[in-house]
């Protein structure tokens, strides 16, 4: 309990820090682009927001297999936040890549690999959520949605290929290994840091309001059950 | 199923304004739209006996491996889906103007994987959303991102194949399509006993 305290107490000016001192290493700190100009510092969220994204994805897999083997309400309760974070990460991708694609490419929107992987993994957890809030009962929602959170997560590795064979030709990401300048990483990293530290904070607070809102339902149930005796 | 699938030819072709010139840019996705929406609604059926019975249980209580279950009615959806693109086929050359040539070959391997790769991964779907409420809205939501890379695959191998061109290109889809179907399969005998237990 002290333990959780000190991080309560530490986490959140922690999150406030790191994203002003993200937003100085970004806008401030990081040398301009040659071509594309002040349009990609935008790639200082795009990114981090992109792995964020993944990790929550990552999170909701390892929820769903440890709930489907322990039954433990708690991996439930991950792999439902993880989802949360994970659509609310990738709409910032699925949001930030357009606002830099337009003055770059010379539109919002193209079928381009990546651009679509994102958008197809961002529908699948949108209808994991969905399941979760409108298809099962409450006693049955995390069985279901654990064997959908495993099955989603599978499912990435062959969107991304399968779109990759799709439109090959349309790759306009940068592929790996590109040279980025020593200050162009030193902001990357900070924006990293500042983005994981957002992530657990947001994480850590909704997984305890999870909590409350599951021990508020069984206190529901419990004075239903008292009416009806 | 066969009739629908029919139907959506028929919506595609009046909101297109198809002839048999746009067969290879669009006749493709029409075709696998039509087999989707197809799929869908019989995948909806597939375990409406048991629960309008509550024989599931009966099946439960069965000895033996679930995954056989599963097996069962994803062979049972993948007979009736090529059953369904058997009907629809001579339709769709009939509206487009195809042809019969040796291209049927290869495209009855396409459709066969095709169909597997849907089933497979519709089976299991299926039976997640048997038990859930607004069932018959949910099961399209979840299957469609979800069948995604199949499909992908799937019009772009047919697309090759009524170009005529059966080599090195059509090879990764087919590739992709059996990658996906194994994948599923496999994931769906694991999963399957959990998606249905009671």
């Amino acid at each position: 309990m002290k333990k959780n305290a000190l991080v309560d107490n530490v986490l959140p000016p922690l999150v406030c820090i790191s994203m002003l001192m993200a937003l100085a290493a970004a806008l401030l700190y990081a040398p301009t682009e040659k071509v594309m100009g002040d349009t990609q510092r935008i790639f200082y969220f795009h990114v981090p927001a992109a792995i964020s994204a993944f990790v929550c994805f990552f999170l909701v897999f390892i929820g769903s297999v440890q709930y489907l083997r322990t039954r433990y309400a708690h991996w439930d309760r991950l792999a439902l936040c993880a989802a949360e974070l994970g659509v609310l990460f990738g709409l910032i991708v699925l949001v930030t890549g357009p606002l830099w694609a337009k003055p770059i490419w010379g539109v919002y929107w193209r079928w381009e690999p990546r651009l679509t992987s994102m958008l197809i993994a961002f529908s699948i957890y949108v209808a994991y959520l969905m399941v979760r809030t409108h298809g099962a009962s409450a006693g049955q929602a995390p069985r279901l949605a654990a064997v959908l959170g495993v099955m989603a997560f599978i499912n990435v590795p062959l969107v991304y290929y399968s779109v990759d064979l799709w439109a090959a030709d349309q790759q306009l990401h940068p592929q790996r290994n590109v040279g980025l300048e020593p200050e162009m990483r030193y902001a990357l990293w900070v924006c990293f840091a500042a983005f994981f530290l957002l992530l657990s904070l947001l994480l850590k607070r909704r997984l305890e309001l999870a909590k409350v809102e599951e021990a508020v339902e069984k206190m529901r149930q419990r004075v239903a059950a008292g009416m009806d005796h | 199923m066969g009739f629908f699938s029919l139907l959506v030819l028929l919506v595609f072709n009046f909101s297109f304004e198809l002839g048999g010139a746009a067969l290879h840019e669009i006749g493709p996705g029409v075709l696998w739209s039509a087999f989707v929406f197809a799929c869908l609604l019989g995948l909806n059926r597939s375990f409406a006996d048991e629960r309008e019975n509550h024989s599931l249980d009966a099946l439960l209580m069965a000895p033996g491996d679930r995954g056989a279950i599963y097996l069962g009615k994803m062979i049972a959806n993948l007979v009736f889906l090529l059953a369904v693109e058997l009907i629809c086929l001579p339709f769709f050359a009939l509206f487009f103007n195809l042809s019969p040539g040796f291209f049927l070959l290869p495209l009855l391997g396409v459709l066969v994987l095709g169909s597997a790769c849907l089933s497979a991964a519709g089976t299991l779907f299926a039976a997640l959303s048997s038990t859930m409420r607004l069932r018959e809205l949910l099961l399209p939501l979840l299957l469609l991102p979800m069948i995604m890379p199949a499909l992908i695959s799937c019009v772009k191998a047919t697309g090759l194949v009524l170009d005529n061109q059966f080599g090195a290109a059509l090879y990764p889809h087919l590739k992709m399509l059996a990658v996906y179907a194994i994948v599923f399969v496999t994931l769906s005998l694991m999963l399957f006993e959990y998606a249905i237990e009671e």
